[in-house]
């Protein structure tokens, strides 16, 4: 990158910082959920601080903390954690020609951090500009410690508002219909459709299996019925 | 805070950092299945969906296990009018208020009625 102009980190941490902005107000009321569910379901406001802490994906914490309420086995959860978090190996493909090339601890938080929304601005940013690799990893800190913050404050508001609200309220029920909208929200064509359709009604029917093994197969059946549906229309 | 909740969060953390690690910590770029590509398409409505069945049919909401029963599961209306608010609207922070407010409604008119 010969006529690239000098190093600017403050200017890249910035801009990131700048660019995950519009993203803020949409994470709030998930981050509250997820720290306030956990304490309906009879966790301590530390045990949903460590969610949010360790596991930084919220759909994924949201599944864990409602899977262990339910008493699911710990195989079920990781399985299930893993189908929610599959879409942040194709993140990760696209990012790694960005980052691959900075150092282990670097990469290391990088991972932790990554995020659908620092993906989604990196993907459209980093493309643009002839930033060097420490440019990079500014803006990819800037918008992830903004919004990694965000987030910690949330659960933990959450969390200390969980403790106040009376059991009657059904606050844990706001689980499922998060997981309801987000569904609605994936159904772009008829084979997602059908995946939605196979998955909830393989759950239905497995409802009484053991560790809620059901929702695993609720989820295999769903894929492979969305797969084979658009392989037989195309 | 009981061992078997600490060993699944941490493990449960662990497996999202792999995922999330798996290509920024190979140096090396390869190619996804196409497999893999075509699961992960219809892993979202496919897992999402079977994550909220049981959530409307297993177990009791705090509504229940405070003041008894009701003739209908004031879950299963508050999912029906969730279903049809976001297929109309696609607002999801609306539905999700909605939700609750149907959620108690129904019950309460249940209970008042019966």
């Amino acid at each position: 990158m010969h006529d690239h102009q000098p190093v600017n980190l403050r200017r890249c941490l910035l801009l990131g910082m700048q660019a995950i902005t519009p993203f803020l107000p949409g994470i709030i009321p998930f981050g509250l959920i997820a720290g306030l569910t956990p304490i309906t379901l009879g966790y301590s406001w530390i045990d949903a601080s460590l969610g949010s802490l360790f596991m930084f994906a919220g759909a994924s914490q949201l599944a864990a903390y409602q899977l262990l309420g339910q008493e699911s086995s710990i195989w079920v959860i990781l399985v299930t954690v893993m189908a929610i978090n599959l879409r942040y190996v194709l993140y990760s493909a696209s990012m790694a020609p960005y980052l691959s090339a900075a150092p282990r601890a670097t990469r290391l938080l990088a991972s932790y951090g990554l995020t659908d929304q620092i993906y989604a601005v990196c993907q459209r940013d980093y493309p643009l500009h002839t930033w060097q690799l420490s440019e990079r990893i500014a803006y990819y800190a800037g918008g992830t410690i903004l919004l990694w913050i965000l987030w910690q404050a949330c659960t933990l508001t959450g969390a200390l508002m969980g403790q106040i609200v009376p059991i009657y309220w059904s606050l844990d029920f706001m689980i499922p219909l998060t997981f309801l909208a987000l569904a609605l929200g994936t159904l772009k064509s008829g084979a997602h459709r059908v995946a939605a359709v196979v998955g909830t009604t393989v759950s239905w029917l497995a409802l009484d299996a053991p560790m809620n093994l059901g929702l695993i197969g609720g989820g295999i059946a769903g894929i492979i019925s969305g797969i084979l549906v658009k392989r037989f229309h195309s | 805070m009981n061992e078997t909740f600490f060993l699944t969060i941490i493990s449960a953390a662990f497996v999202t950092l792999i995922l999330k690690g798996s290509f920024i910590e190979g140096s090396k770029y390869i190619q996804l299945p196409q497999w893999f590509r075509e699961a992960l398409e219809f892993a979202p409505p496919a897992v999402l969906c079977a994550l909220v069945v049981p959530g409307i049919f297993k177990g009791e909401i705090g509504l229940i296990k405070e003041f008894g029963m009701v003739a209908i599961d004031p879950r299963w209306i508050a999912a029906v009018v969730a279903i049809s608010l976001f297929l109309k609207y696609k607002r999801t922070i609306d539905t999700l208020a909605l939700g609750m407010v149907v959620l108690h409604a129904s019950y309460w008119g249940q209970l008042a009625t019966q």
